[in-house]
């Protein structure tokens, strides 16, 4: 088996946590320092008010040189990750179609006849093989949604009259709950979704038997 | 000098309401925007009852719908940018030297576009359908006629637009005051920093509110005249238009109360403001980056150049880290008093940190695909503009309350304010952060019991509450020092500019007489020549 594909998960854990180190070392020697000022300072009688105004200039030139330089590893980081997450592939190894509506999701799988529907009231179950690269294609019927996956670290959002392309890589054995994030009326709140990976041959199994199920309904249709 | 400024003369109530003093229509607008201020924290309030627990118990979607829009709507366009102008209307005039600000009645029909449109806004609750329930930014298509069809809708968009002219009206006249105003010996580098605060504050607001009147005027033609969005690439233009104005307009609602705890910790510190050119240089850069960052609201739509975005939007760390700088050294061997003012401004330093830092966060695209349109985001901009606008209001009105009333407000009470408000703050926004990464997206009226939710939105629940407390404080002591009235005389802190120089409430035409100007500080260029120390 070919090694496994990073998922957008790992991507997004390895650059969070890089900002979040980041982000909490300036936050606590900010706080640290606005502390340190505060009771080194309070006021005492008879103080002579002095500042070292030539090493307060130096420390702030240091302070932003060290800000700017901060910002270039963060955005090289951020480029960097972010031209793996949004990459497509040219060759995905399954294309899944999502339309979001007012209020719930249809997943189909191009090629196959294959369409899960569900709404607010029942949610749909949208399957993907596992450790591959699997393909979207969203678009909505109605307003703008979100297709959101929190497991998955991943969101992307549904416009009316056209389509976006983005590729993910689930983990095996994954069954999580995805929901619709950008707010889209009175369902909103409840246009929910459940994500399951199989490993693909399991995956290529449940498509056929999902496909002749459509076959049978389209002939009992013709009869 | 200051001593032979006449008070001022009492006023009816009809005066109040017509005059055109810069002071008069600034405190119009501090009551009215306190009036929404309360009218909007109390659907907060609603929102996170109805969020304490998973289920539906005090309301229906729609209704939390209504609600959530207009808690957003009041608070950015009836509230924080009205305090913003109405700081600066007060004190601008007084910090320049002028006897009023420009064209004084273009700024109180400000004012009354501003209330008229809030109300307007707010009448949409008795509309049959109800308020506008689109968000605070109406995306379109869901802001179109077929997904939101009623009055309210209408007149949320009627109402967004005369509030936002009106402040725009009032910025524009805080500008031209700054830039044709000053007094003669007031060179640019003179201006005190809150004045640099709002120069810029206002020509942001000149550069970017003109663009959400026209999107508001293309939503209200789609919506009654024929298509204009409804194209493939129009709700992605409508978002475009709407953040144009919605970015700069974060630090509308930011520099101004930057400006003031800059000049509350000077003050306070009994020292110079550090760094003034840097200071003023990183507001100007901060300014010009700020008209540049608009579509980082927009990375998870796949439409903009998200690289670009992110670009511009980290880098506004660099300036930032200048304020911050600057506003802490300013501290450094001076002699610190921690009135309540003081305190409010270091809750502002912490609490503004943690929004800034979590800003830079969600500045990087591949992190924003997770937490965007979640709690997370919730959390980061109440920290920005509770944690940072807010608590700077708050520093704001317990510096200058006695200069525009003449009395103190009581410090205990005043502490105590603070206390509940920085807890409740806490309480209430940082368990957002862990919800939003959790999975659980905003503008919900429900969520589920399963998710693991629970406690962080109970968490919040109790923290809203703890601010409802803090507020209450506040109205408490400002009843209770007006029935003392302990003088504050003219400069009750040893403040630094002008506005300390005349009497307290200042008089119709400001100012009698003129102290000397050679500095951005100039009342401590005094106190140093007289040798008080300074």
């Amino acid at each position: 088996m070919a090694p496994a594909l990073e998922t957008n998960r790992q991507d997004f854990q390895n650059l969070f946590s890089l900002y979040m180190v980041i982000g909490v070392a300036i936050g606590v020697l900010v706080i640290a320092t606005i502390a340190f000022v505060v009771l080194r300072y309070r006021q005492r009688e008879g103080r002579d008010p002095r500042r070292p105004e030539t090493l307060l200039k130096v420390l702030e030139g240091t302070w932003v040189a060290a800000i700017a330089g901060i910002v270039v590893v963060l955005l090289v980081s951020t480029f960097t990750t972010e031209d793996r997450v949004d990459a497509v592939s040219g060759d995905p190894a399954r294309t899944v179609r999502v339309t979001g509506f007012q209020w719930g999701w249809r997943f189909s799988y191009p090629g196959t006849g294959v369409a899960i529907t569900g709404n607010s009231e029942r949610s749909p179950t949208l399957v993907v093989p596992a450790g591959v690269d699997v393909r979207f294609e969203i678009t909505s019927r109605d307003v703008i949604h979100s297709f959101w996956v929190p497991e998955l670290r991943f969101k992307r959002d549904a416009f009316p009259d056209r389509v976006s392309d983005f590729d993910l890589v689930v983990d095996p054995g994954v069954t999580t709950t995805g929901h619709c994030a950008e707010f889209c009326g009175l369902g909103h709140d409840r246009m929910d979704f459940e994500l399951v990976s199989m490993d693909p041959a399991r995956f290529d199994g449940w498509l056929r038997h999902r496909e002749r199920r459509v076959g049978a309904t389209h002939a009992v249709g013709a009869a | 000098m200051s001593t032979l400024a006449e008070p001022a003369p009492r006023v009816g109530p009809l005066e109040w309401v017509l005059a055109t003093d810069h002071k008069r229509v600034a405190a119009r607008t501090f009551a009215l925007a306190f009036v929404f201020f309360i009218a909007s924290g109390v659907l907060a309030l609603l929102m996170r009852s109805e969020l304490a627990q998973p289920g539906l118990q005090i309301m229906s979607t729609d209704t939390y719908n209504q609600l959530f829009t207009m808690h957003g709507s009041g608070m950015v366009y009836l509230v924080v940018t009205p305090l913003a102008m109405a700081l600066g209307l007060y004190f601008v005039p007084l910090q320049v030297g002028a006897a009023d600000v420009a064209a004084p009645r273009l700024a109180s029909l400000g004012f009354w576009l501003y209330a008229g449109g809030g109300l307007t806004m707010y009448s949409g609750f008795l509309t049959a359908g109800g308020a506008g329930k689109a968000g605070w930014t109406a995306f379109y298509p869901l802001s179109g006629e077929q997904a939101s069809p009623g009055t309210g809708m209408d007149m949320w968009i009627v109402g967004v637009v005369c509030a936002v002219a009106g402040m725009l009206l009032v910025a524009a006249m805080i500008l031209l005051t700054l830039i044709r105003h000053r007094a003669p010996q007031m060179s640019i580098t003179r201006i005190p920093p809150f004045c640099w605060t709002m120069f810029f504050t206002c020509a942001m607001t000149v550069a970017a509110f003109p663009i959400l009147i026209v999107a508001m005027g293309l939503l209200f033609a789609d919506r009654h005249l024929g298509p204009v969005f409804d194209t493939p690439g129009g709700p992605a233009t409508y978002q475009h238009l709407f953040w144009f104005y919605g970015h700069p307009v974060v630090y509308v609602m930011f520099f101004p109360f930057l400006g003031v705890v800059a000049e509350v910790v000077a003050t306070f510190s009994r020292r110079r403001l550090f760094g003034y050119p840097a200071l003023i240089l990183g507001l100007f850069a901060f300014t010009g980056l700020s008209m540049t960052v608009w579509a980082h609201h927009m990375f998870a739509t796949g439409q903009v150049n998200n690289q670009y975005y992110s670009l511009t939007s980290t880098t506004l760390a660099i300036p930032a880290g200048i304020e911050y700088f600057d506003v802490i050294a300013t501290m450094i061997g001076g002699v610190i008093l921690l009135r309540t003012s003081m305190l409010f401004a270091l809750g502002f330093l912490g609490l503004f940190l943690i929004g800034g830092l979590t800003g830079i966060i969600i500045g990087s695209p591949p992190l924003d695909y997770h937490v965007h349109d979640t709690y997370f985001i919730v959390a980061h901009f109440h920290y920005t503009l509770f944690g940072g606008s807010l608590m700077g209001g708050f520093a704001a009105a317990y510096y200058w309350l006695p200069k525009a009333t003449g009395f103190l407000l009581r410090e205990s009470l005043g502490k105590l304010n603070f206390a509940l408000l920085f807890v409740g703050v806490n309480l209430t926004f940082f368990p957002m952060f862990l919800l939003g990464y959790d999975g659980m997206q905003r503008r919900v009226a429900d969520y589920s019991p399963d998710a693991g939710l629970t406690t962080n939105n109970m968490l919040a629940t109790i923290g809203a509450f703890v601010i409802a407390l803090g507020i209450l404080t506040f109205i408490v002591n400002v009843v209770v020092s007006m029935r003392r009235r302990e003088p504050a005389g003219d400069d009750p802190w040893q403040g630094q500019t002008l506005e300390w120089a005349t009497t307290s409430p200042p008089p119709r035409l400001n100012f009698a007489a003129l102290p000397p100007i050679r500095s951005y500080a100039p009342l401590l260029d005094l106190r140093e020549r007289r040798g008080e120390g300074g």
